[in-house]
């Protein structure tokens, strides 16, 4: 198979990464953070080094500002019904996954409002207006991606950031396509809250996200439970990390994203951003060539764009083309991605799109057999 | 000096602080706060043989948050 939804999830996973799943399974098989005895001690210090590990590569303050959950929406959903409340004003883009559409409408039927701000591709300058135009007297959020996992188009999130901050608004990044692909820096970016899913660019197991915060005792809960702290209280610690981490933590996932840290800092950020660029620019040339293909950004070009591309074949509707490309063992993905938002900026609410997004394992020969299976198609 | 082990809200405190010390040249290990001290029912502290006095102002310096000092409670 070839495998390009990895924008969904990457596949397959680095040897490294499979290792270190299957030696926590076995050695660190007790709770960590719970017990006093030695296999506790040993899972605790094993997901402590992956908080170290987060820390370093996000440039977050410090490992207790990592906290894991099982992916971006649940992040997501932390940060945003932590954080609001009745009569806040949040300011978004009109390029969001539904991680950030749904639990904004949720929050709508109880007074929070939103406004989408328009994104232009290639004009920073014009997303920053846009945000800066959208900006309210009740403005207390700004939540946006980093880049679109439809489109592939990078928001100028530093600068979003800085204009918040001018009003004393704090920001939270969308990081799922952009984490491992994208350098992130928590500190000089100026960014509040980032939501992050391991599973995609850092190449760790399905189940397993981070919100990386140092607010976090300032959002409210919305899961509660033990936590292996101070259980004599009835009352959520506010400490973070474990304010966020109630229950038995996914500690082989974990030990699962250190290695898949490890292993794109091993690689460099850059060097895979270009790896995958230049598979995606030779994609898009070969499609732009091809009849009756319907591109919809201008050629992904640095630093615009993540490496990612969405198309149609004329007026066929985007699954009959994913199905008819699973058939000749092609595997992307079709529909709406779960980003109604995206597609209704660019027209394709009806049709959805067809995704490809490769991986570092990606390479040239299986761009050109995709182009052949897309061939054979139409 | 007494008191050896200095107690956290959590064991990714009681971590961070371990390795902030032993930058610091002063060795600890983390262990499971005793049932019988304050601030227990469940909860993390280092064990800071030497030097503790240093440890805890070293600590405090660095901005993390001590619940308190307790005895190590190794008799049955």
């Amino acid at each position: 198979m070839i495998y390009l939804d990895n924008a969904a999830t990457t596949y397959p996973k680095p040897i490294s990464v499979q290792n270190a799943v299957s030696y926590a399974l076995k050695n660190y098989g007790a709770n960590p953070g719970r017990a006093g005895h030695s296999m506790s001690i040993a899972s605790a210090e094993e997901i402590y080094r992956c908080r170290l590990a987060a820390a370093d590569f996000f440039k977050a303050p410090g490992p207790e500002c990592i906290a894991f959950t099982l992916n971006c929406t649940h992040s997501m959903n932390y940060v945003l019904k932590g954080l609001l409340k009745q009569g806040d004003h949040v300011v978004t883009s009109c390029l969001e996954h539904n991680a950030v559409m749904r639990p904004l409408q949720a929050l709508s039927e109880n007074g929070v409002s939103f406004t989408t701000a328009m994104v232009y591709p290639g004009d920073n300058d014009a997303t920053v207006d846009s945000f800066r135009k959208a900006l309210r007297v009740n403005t207390t959020l700004i939540v946006c991606t980093h880049a679109s996992n439809v489109w592939g188009i990078r928001l100028p999130v530093e600068r979003i950031a800085a204009l918040g901050h001018e009003y004393g608004i704090p920001i939270a990044i969308d990081c799922a396509q952009s984490a491992g692909v994208l350098p992130i820096d928590m500190s000089d970016g100026g960014f509040d809250y980032l939501c992050v899913a391991c599973h995609k660019g850092l190449y760790a197991p399905m189940g397993t996200g981070m919100l990386i915060t140092p607010n976090g005792s300032n959002l409210k809960t919305i899961i509660e439970g033990g936590t292996g702290t101070n259980s004599i209280s009835m009352v959520q610690p506010l400490t973070m990390p474990e304010r966020m981490e109630s229950g038995t933590q996914n500690m082989p996932g974990i030990a699962g994203v250190r290695a898949g840290i490890e292993f794109v800092k091993s690689h460099g950020i850059e060097t895979i951003y270009k790896h995958e660029m230049s598979l995606v620019q030779y994609l898009y040339k070969k499609l732009s060539q091809m009849k009756g293909v319907k591109l919809y950004t201008p050629e992904p070009v640095a630093p615009y764009f993540v490496p990612l591309l969405s198309f149609n074949v004329d007026e066929i509707p985007s699954e009959v083309i994913g199905q008819k490309l699973s058939e000749l063992g092609v595997a992307v993905r079709a529909g709406l991605h779960c980003a109604p938002c995206a597609h209704e900026c660019m027209g394709t609410l009806e049709q959805g799109a067809i995704r490809i997004c490769p991986s570092v394992f990606s390479n040239i020969n299986e761009m050109n057999s995709f182009v052949t299976a897309l061939m054979k198609i139409i | 000096m007494g008191k050896p082990l200095i107690m956290f809200h959590s064991i990714t405190y009681a971590m961070k602080s371990r390795d902030i010390l032993f930058q610091y040249g002063i060795k600890s290990t983390v262990e499971r706060t005793p049932r019988s001290n304050a601030n227990a029912g469940c909860g993390y502290s280092i064990y800071v043989p030497n030097k503790t006095d240093e440890a805890e102002n070293i600590l405090i310096g660095q901005g993390i948050k001590i619940l308190g000092r307790a005895e190590r409670d190794g008799t049955l």
